[in-house]
């Protein structure tokens, strides 16, 4: 069985085996009959072919009906320049290198991938998934000698590549933090302790130590809270707002080179609260009391009740709360 | 007197924490340096005669004594080498107090510093120092002024990576391990 590559917008001539230009034939795509209008003689002619004039093409002997020719037709485009990327995320034990296509060339492609240290030539050993990413053991370390990765990429249509020239330290780039948990402090409404483990993928946090980067903010408000940490898994956050959701991410790096990885899956938390059911039966008595003596007192619709209260009951407790400290100050002042 | 274990572990974060304050002097010196002799701070470097490679083959199968050994002889040379340039310098602008000077004998010190603190944990390891006598070659004396300044780069460079080395080379040696001397098992999984 035959395969023919063609580019998309060339015209293409199929000729019907050996039959002469004037034999009488009949044409198919896919077990359509091909109107006439397309052949010369005995010769197929697609202009400007298509993605959709893909397929199976036929040839049969006017009157016998013999199979005389038969061919698939791909239509494709040669290769852009592909999208290259290193990364080390089990440093020191190697780095892998990730590739893809900017556009699709709808026929099948073959990537080559090359990897020099100095002079020497390394094997990039291809992973079974995902495909288009090949894995390397580092040989030597704190090598200053660059390493140059040149990724070809062929099809029927023609070649194209690309080449990325680093140093060892510039590529490590852990990945994120995993099993991050946050959870409230009890009798502390302003505390949220965040906890989380190293990638696995880091090979040996005990010589190769990452530090950390939190970062934290309530849900209703856009500018986040940084810490960095330089070292331990876990760190107490000591100035949430009372009763409301946070959401919180970690994210790593090397202790000394590399950069950051992304960050972790998000987590969501929000700081110990006070019962409700125990504060209204209290602030219905103060309330009483305050209404009944001083007028200077607003009532106690504060501006953090208003806003749009994610956690029903968080957002109560804050408000009973603030009536109950409003309501206490009034009471001094009788 | 504290136990050798534990003198060896402090011993060994001290020079962690030495090691990381020298690789950041280093490498603002590398900035100033740069700046100072006109190079360009991309500029290649081919691997300059006489100054000690960082770059090792099978790092997580040496043994702490290979660590310390390695890590000394690259020290002494360093020393050497950035007194060299520091004379060098001191020539070139004959004022003593510069500021390319003052960074220079900032970090000759503190490699002198991190060389003192390897004896002291090569001793503690038993084996004693190996004698004094460090190979320096001397800048051959054709050599132009802009081959000096670019030696002189690839000098720091690889200190900069040694510094890295060195942090990494201790905190292996810190770990609490049967014996020191015995080869930690490499993890081979890929």
């Amino acid at each position: 069985s035959h395969t023919q590559y063609e580019r998309v917008g060339a015209d293409v001539t199929m000729k019907c085996g050996s039959m002469d230009w004037d034999a009488a034939v009949t044409w198919m795509a896919n077990g359509t009959d091909i109107d006439e209008s397309h052949l010369n003689g005995s010769y197929l002619i697609l202009k400007n072919v298509g993605l959709s004039q893909s397929g199976q093409y036929s040839c049969y002997e006017g009157s016998s009906w013999h199979l005389k020719y038969q061919t698939s037709l791909m239509v494709g485009t040669p290769p852009k320049e592909p999208v290259l990327m290193c990364r080390s995320n089990n440093y020191p034990k190697g780095f892998y290198c990730s590739w893809h296509l900017p556009t699709p060339t709808y026929i099948p492609n073959f990537f080559n991938i090359s990897v020099i240290h100095g002079t020497r030539e390394m094997v990039c050993e291809k992973d079974a998934f995902p495909k288009n990413r090949c894995h390397i053991r580092y040989i030597q370390l704190f090598s200053t000698v660059k390493y140059k990765v040149t990724l070809t990429v062929t099809n029927a249509l023609g070649k194209n590549s690309t080449t990325l020239t680093f140093d060892e330290f510039a590529i490590v780039k852990p990945d994120p933090p995993e099993s991050v948990v946050a959870k409230p402090v009890p009798n502390n409404p302003r505390r949220l302790e965040v906890s989380w483990q190293n990638p696995s993928s880091w090979p040996d946090p005990e010589s190769f130590p990452l530090k950390f980067f939190l970062r934290y903010r309530p849900l209703i408000l856009d500018q986040w809270q940084h810490v960095e940490l330089s070292d331990g898994t876990s760190h107490t956050i000591t100035d949430a707002y009372a009763g409301k959701e946070y959401i919180i991410q970690v994210a790593a790096k090397d202790n000394d080179i590399g950069t950051w990885s992304d960050w972790s899956m998000a987590v969501h938390a929000t700081p110990w609260t006070e019962e409700p059911k125990h504060l209204t039966t209290e602030a219905q008595i103060t309330e009483t009391t305050s209404t009944s003596t001083s007028s200077f007192m607003p009532p106690p619709t504060t501006k953090i009740c208003d806003k749009g209260a994610v956690v029903g009951s968080g957002a109560v407790a804050v408000c009973w709360t603030a009536g109950l400290v409003l309501a206490a100050y009034g009471v001094l002042f009788i | 007197s504290p136990s050798p274990g534990l003198r060896r572990r402090d011993l060994c974060s001290r020079g962690i924490r030495l090691a990381g304050k020298m690789r950041s002097d280093v490498v603002d010196l590398l900035d100033t340096y740069v700046e100072w002799q006109g190079l360009d701070a991309s500029a290649s470097v081919a691997a300059v005669e006489g100054v000690p490679a960082a770059a090792v083959e099978r790092w997580d199968e040496q043994t702490g004594t290979q660590r310390l050994l390695e890590n000394l002889a690259a020290y002494r040379t360093f020393r050497a080498l950035l007194a060299q340039m520091l004379e060098e310098q001191q020539e070139q602008l004959g004022e003593a107090d510069t500021e390319l000077g003052r960074a220079l004998a900032s970090v000759l010190l503190q490699v002198s510093a991190f060389t003192y603190h390897l004896e002291e944990l090569l001793q503690l390891e038993s084996r004693g120092t190996p004698s004094e006598e460090v190979d320096v070659p001397v800048p051959p004396s054709h050599l132009g002024l802009f081959e000096r300044k670019l030696r002189g780069l690839g000098v720091l460079r690889e200190l900069a990576q040694w510094a890295v080395r060195s942090a990494r080379d201790l905190r292996q040696l810190a770990k609490p391990s049967p014996g020191s001397s015995s080869a930690p098992g490499p993890d081979e999984s890929p």
